[in-house]
């Protein structure tokens, strides 16, 4: 997991409270194949993602599922340059602030949609480290809770949406202590 | 392509209206294909050595599989021209292979906001072992 989480201690953390990130920019444009992958995994027949007559005329074009916002501007799972295997985990700031704990859970997510993203569109993301608690110990172990928000744009600068996420970071306690 | 649903309009809803329940079943399969489809690498979506080191029974769903749930249950409801403004979830437990997965919702409130017309939901998400999501969500209809 070495090159997945950011290790560090609570200090650090702390010390970037209110750090921004650079510009999280798509590999690609939102597309409809990815839209109709991602669609099928809840098996979701909604038109707006199937239907090119429909979307267009209710959207102007086939949509994204606003669930997908944030795996637009995710890197992909490897790119030429880095290491054989690449990384493992979602390369974005919940998972890049440096703590101690190995693994993560999320925990909640709130999303306000602007305007829908359609076909064609290059997403962008900026986000900012917004807060992370004392260490906390909960039935999975004993970690801290990341939170951190994010404002999506469109390639001419449109605000797509603002999210907030809170994610525990935490190392699994002794299970037989 | 089957025909496209009707959709409801926003003096059809009323507080207190039931958003029916929709349900999933969780496969491995449907684990790895969400995790997949949203270029999601961590490991405790398809590892079960990884998730069972780390304190779950089994690999688990990404929280994107219950938004997106979430959004179906909607729009299985009100149809393919509502428009999602706002979503907040908060998941209390995990989603693994050989659960079903459900929701259901209801209205909390119906409000014009300068021109637009908005719905207020809840919607509880759960498994055979009990609640595992509740989200709240403001829907844009048509009038």
């Amino acid at each position: 997991m070495a090159q997945s989480l950011v290790m560090g201690s609570y200090d650090q953390a702390r010390a970037l409270v209110g750090r921004m990130t650079a510009v999280s920019v798509s590999s690609g444009p939102v597309n409809e194949a990815m839209i109709k992958y991602f669609a099928s995994a809840a098996e979701d027949s909604n038109p707006s993602y199937w239907d090119e007559e429909f979307a267009d005329a209710q959207w102007g074009s086939i949509i994204s599922p606003p669930s997908m916002l944030v795996h637009w501007v995710v890197p992909p799972p490897w790119s030429p340059g880095e290491p054989s295997g690449g990384h493992l985990a979602p390369q974005i700031l919940m998972t890049q602030v440096p703590l101690p704990g190995d693994t993560i859970i999320n925990v909640s997510v709130d999303y306000t949609y602007h305007r829908p993203v359609r076909i064609g569109d290059r997403l962008k993301m900026v986000e900012e480290f917004v807060d992370v608690s004392a260490e906390k110990t909960t039935q999975l172990g004993t970690g801290h809770f990341v939170t951190t928000s994010a404002t999506y744009y469109t390639q001419d600068d449109d605000i797509v949406a603002t999210q907030t996420n809170v994610l525990f970071r935490f190392s699994v306690g002794d299970r037989n202590a | 392509m089957p025909e496209t649903p009707r959709d409801l309009t926003w003096t059809d809803v009323n507080k207190g209206d039931i958003v029916p329940r929709v349900s999933l079943d969780i496969t491995v399969r449907r684990l790895i294909v969400n995790a997949g489809a949203g270029w999601d690498v961590f490991p405790g979506h398809y590892d079960r050595d990884y998730a069972r080191a780390h304190g779950h029974e089994d690999i688990f769903a990404n929280t994107s599989l219950f938004l997106s749930f979430a959004d179906r249950v909607v729009t299985d409801w009100a149809g393919p021209r509502t428009r999602i403004a706002r979503r907040a979830l908060r998941m209390s437990g995990s989603v693994y292979p050989g659960d079903t997965l459900h929701a259901e919702g209801i209205v909390t409130g119906r409000r014009q906001d300068g021109g637009v017309y908005l719905v207020d939901l809840e919607i509880n998400l759960g498994t055979d072992r009990g609640p595992c999501a509740q989200a709240v969500a403001t829907v844009e209809l048509t009038h």
